[in-house]
């Protein structure tokens, strides 16, 4: 029934937004209210040569003060209502969102409103989200997370030179150049009637969702979805590796290349269904999970993408609202002891390179069907995230993405599942980003090519070890010139 | 302008009720005990479909008393998915995801939890496999010795994370005789000599995988009677135990302690200044007085975060942890701040904030602002299945009930100025403060 309900009121809410901004509206009994206003722009409309723009620009309405209030003031006021406005920027998508209790409806929207429409560009507040961009990229990123390091470095690398081909939040030297009239500009520039889509639900009172369409129509009205034609990012010759040298104590694997695949496209199921038999994040039923930690104990985990999901050490399932006119394919291997990291990143490329050539069973097909099929409704499990994933579905053009994901799963084929998998992926032409210490050492064992035997702690059945034997001498085919090392505090500099 | 719009605000601030009516925990639910010592928490929501079951068992690290254990309640958390005869891993794994359930687990100082969110038909499903597992888990040597790699790995992954390494050493310098004196993670020394307790692993099963100690929590989209007598046939069998652990008391601190952590790469430095508290209660004040104070003097509308992040701008993180635990615990104030030269004054920033609960009581409306906070943050947390389940969970940890929420934010509405001020000179004293900071290394 839900699907139904909710597709309904999209084709309603369709009807109401014949003018920009477009609303996305979920009504329901609850006594909580879930605001999201997304942007449909983002870190890829950062001006040339200030990558960053966006994200402070995001950052200063939601973390600063506006006209009439210090930011003080405004945290001061949410308090009580343990309310807040969160941003997040991406690069096709910029989202405020919050929820309030019912109770304090008419105190938090007014708050909100302001700070979306009237931000204060106090100098102040510029200097410590700057300070905060700065930090995250440095420190908290660069410094203490090899493991999103390496996600974000692979990103950057594949789409170098394209417009996604910065980090969200910038880079340290353009940050430092920015200035508060960079932002105003950006702010008078994007975020428009236009290029906005309110989302809104839960249980707030008949005129509500009407109220803020009328006060958001004070933007600019713009000219509607931005970035034009996204260029293909340049393609990947042969096996690339990308090598981070940090002093760590353990060796982080990024692993991935573009795909012409996003939701919306014929192939999108079946290769959403490859990726979740491959490798489904944080859950422990996947192939590579499987023939990686639990029979070998090499790591924590190991998980494959086919969409961005950023911050996936802290969470299970992805945020909504960062969708993008290109994916890429992503495997993300856990921290691996320095002693078996040559033989992991074998046994990665391995198995992917078997998914390639076998495919996947009819049992395994239908397992992970049914799976996809019931595991969607968790995604939705909050308003919040059933408003983000309508919002995205949206960009997309698709009905909602239950409806839609359980229509194109029941017309599936294993037949389809195996070509696409040929179609799309491949076990060549493409990038390993390493993030590990003694780089140099590291690239001399990959250039070698030497076998790298697994030793245990415990006897392994014989098909293990047999399988080991090939996996040890799995080829990775690299040359010197196709092997880059970079200090860690030159990435996103 | 600028005032009346201040004014608007103000007013309608002042007309906020002082939280959502009612119960702070406003389900109904179902609480049975069965014979055999288990007992069941079953709440129905709204919300349709889905369910979500946590079952909580009542140990942690705190249990892990002999020396050379650390780390034990969680690598079993990790054990528990490796299989029984009924159920060998690769069946179990292959049920879960035809239900296409999510499941995981979670070790804490004082619990470990098991979790499972699925749609509502597989609920008989579930509670039969979770029974298989609990009542007969059946893992090799083998499987033993492999799973301890993962857990090393998971060491492996957090180590790049400063914040880890200063949990470890805060926790190992402020604590002598009591288990907390060890992270949940373990030692690194024992965690490394995990794959050769594969005996002391069945022994620690056999001791706190019992009924007595574990609580079953489902909610969602559920009837209590048809869950009770599922739980009834699946785990109704389960034999009680006998173990019972005697975990050394903390003597009192004697006197101020410092510790220091060179970290080997670049990174802010941190400052964390920490002192002795009590353990949880829904009863007496004291540790429900320190929570407030963890939100008046450190959470973002507090003076120092004003100064410190919004206003000189020499810290960027700021917050007080003030965890609830079956035994005493710390306090503990986190600072990252900005440039190493400024570590003194923060510290010092800090230390004066905390005295000034001791001086003085504070202001009462901004202590009722805290108090209706976290009312609404607690009602704003509960707006899914899983998370009413996870919550309940972590009560359930401390005191088997639900009831304990609404109890525990009975006590913080009794809380006066006088009452923070009392707790404060009681718990804030030098002797039983630890100071622990951390600098980062040179760029290579």
């Amino acid at each position: 029934m839900k699907p139904l309900w909710v597709a309904a009121l999209l084709m309603s809410s369709t009807v109401l937004a014949a003018a920009p901004p477009q609303v996305v509206a979920l009504p329901s009994k609850s006594p909580l209210v879930t605001f999201r206003f997304v942007f449909l722009t983002g870190a890829a409309a950062d001006p040339a040569g200030k990558p960053g723009v966006a994200a402070l620009t995001a950052a200063m309405l939601a973390e600063g003060g506006t006209r009439t209030m210090t930011y003080k003031q405004i945290v001061d006021a949410l308090f009580p209502m343990a309310a807040s406005v969160s941003e997040q920027v991406d690069q096709e998508m910029i989202t405020f969102s919050g929820t309030t209790h019912v109770d304090n409806l008419e105190a938090y929207y007014s708050l909100l409103r302001t700070m979306l429409l009237e931000p204060g560009w106090r100098q102040e507040d510029f200097v410590r989200l700057r300070d905060d961009a700065v930090n995250f990229l440095r420190v908290s990123l660069r410094g203490n997370n090899d493991e999103e390091l390496g996600k974000e470095v692979l990103y950057n690398q594949i789409y170098a030179g394209h417009p996604y081909g910065h980090h969200d939040l910038g880079a340290v030297s353009a940050l430092e150049r920015m200035t508060v009239a960079d932002l105003q500009q950006f702010y008078r520039e994007h975020f428009t009637q236009s290029s906005l889509v309110i989302g809104l639900a839960g249980g707030y009172p008949e005129g509500f969702l009407q109220r803020v369409e009328a006060d958001f129509r004070r933007l600019p009205v713009g000219t509607g979805r931005e970035g034009g034609v996204l260029p293909a990012p340049r393609a990947i010759q042969g096996l690339r590796m990308l090598m981070v040298e940090k002093n760590t104590r353990s060796v982080a694997y990024s692993i991935g290349f573009p795909i012409d695949v996003r939701r919306g496209d014929p192939d999108y199921a079946a290769l959403l269904l490859a990726q979740t038999y491959f490798g489904q994040h944080r859950l422990s039923g996947g192939r590579l999970y499987e023939r990686m930690r639990e029979v070998r104990g090499l790591n924590y985990g190991d998980y494959a993408y086919i969409e961005y999901f950023p911050r996936g050490m802290f969470q299970f399932e992805p945020d909504p609202n960062l969708a993008r006119r290109q994916q890429i394919f992503q495997i993300w291997i856990r921290p691996v002891g320095p002693p078996t990291a040559h033989f992991a990143l074998r046994l990665a490329m391995y198995e992917l390179d078997k998914l390639i050539r076998e495919g996947i069973s009819e049992e395994n097909f239908e397992r992970t069907r049914m799976f996809l099929t019931k595991y969607v409704n968790l995604l939705m499990k909050t308003k919040r995230a059933e408003l983000g994933y309508a919002i995205d579905s949206r960009f997309y053009g698709i009905p909602d993405y239950s409806t839609y994901l359980r229509s194109a799963l029941a017309k599936l084929t294993v037949a389809d599942v195996n070509q696409a998998i040929r179609k799309h992926l491949r076990a060549t032409d493409l990038l390993i980003v390493v993030v590990a210490r003694n780089c140099e050492e590291l690239k001399k064992q990959f250039l070698a090519g030497a076998p790298s035997p697994m030793t245990y702690n415990s006897p392994k059945p014989q098909q293990i070890l047999d399988e080991d034997r090939i996996v040890e001498r799995w080829k990775l085919d690299l040359k010197p010139e196709n092997i880059t090392i970079v200090p860690v505090d030159s990435v996103f500099e | 302008m600028l005032r009346w719009i201040v004014l608007l605000l103000v007013s309608a601030l002042a007309a906020l009720p002082a939280g959502p009516a009612g119960k702070v925990f406003p389900y109904a639910y179902d609480q049975h005990d069965f014979p055999n010592g288990l007992r069941l928490i079953t709440i129905p929501t709204d919300y349709p479909n889905v369910v979500s079951v946590f079952i909580v068992v009542q140990t942690g690290s705190r249990n892990e008393v002999e020396p050379g254990k650390s780390g034990f309640a969680h690598l079993f958390e990790h054990l528990m998915f490796r299989g029984t005869a009924t159920f060998p891993t690769a069946r179990y794994e292959a049920v879960l995801k035809s239900m296409g359930a999510a499941s995981n687990a979670y070790t804490t100082d004082d619990h470990t939890a098991y979790h499972t969110t699925f749609s509502r038909e597989d609920l008989e499903t579930v509670l039969r496999m979770e029974a298989d597992r609990f009542q007969n888990l059946d893992y090799s040597r083998e499987k033993f010795r492999t799973e301890t790699l993962a857990v090393l790995g998971e060491y492996n992954k957090n180590s790049a994370n400063p914040i880890s390494k200063l949990e470890e050493v805060l926790r190992d310098t402020a604590f002598d005789r009591h288990t907390y004196k060890h992270t949940t993670m373990g030692f690194l020394r024992d965690i490394e000599d995990m794959p050769n307790q594969f005996d002391y692993s069945r022994q620690f099963f056999d001791r706190y995988y019992r009924p007595e100690y574990t609580t079953i929590v489902v909610a969602g989209d559920v009837q209590p009677q048809a869950v009770r007598a599922l739980v009834e046939k699946y785990w109704g069998g389960w034999k009680r135990g006998s173990y019972q652990v005697a975990v050394p008391a903390e003597p009192p601190q004697s006197g101020p302690r410092t510790n220091h952590i060179d970290w080997p790469t670049p990174t802010l430095p941190w400052v964390t200044v920490s002192f002795h508290g009590p353990a949880y209660s829904d009863e007496r004040k004291e540790q429900a007085a320190l929570d407030l104070i963890s939100y008046l003097g450190f959470s973002e509308s507090s003076d120092l975060y004003q100064k410190l992040v919004i206003q000189q701008q020499t810290v960027d993180e700021l917050e007080a942890d003030n965890p609830d635990r079956v035994d005493p615990c710390l306090f503990t104030v986190f600072a990252r701040v900005k440039k190493p030269a400024e570590m003194d004054a923060v510290r010092d920033d800090i230390l004066a904030a905390v005295n000034s609960f001791r001086e003085k009581p504070v202001d009462a409306a901004r202590l009722e602002a805290v108090k209706r906070h976290l009312r609404y943050a607690f009602a704003l947390s509960m707006n899914n299945s899983e998370a009413v389940a996870g919550s309940v969970a972590r009560f359930v940890a401390l005191r088997r009930t639900p009831e304990t929420i609404n109890r525990l934010y009975e006590v913080y509405d009794s809380i006066t100025p006088q009452d923070i001020q009392a707790v404060a000179q009681k718990y804030f004293s030098d002797s039983s403060r630890t100071i622990v900071t951390l600098t980062g290394g040179k760029a290579q």
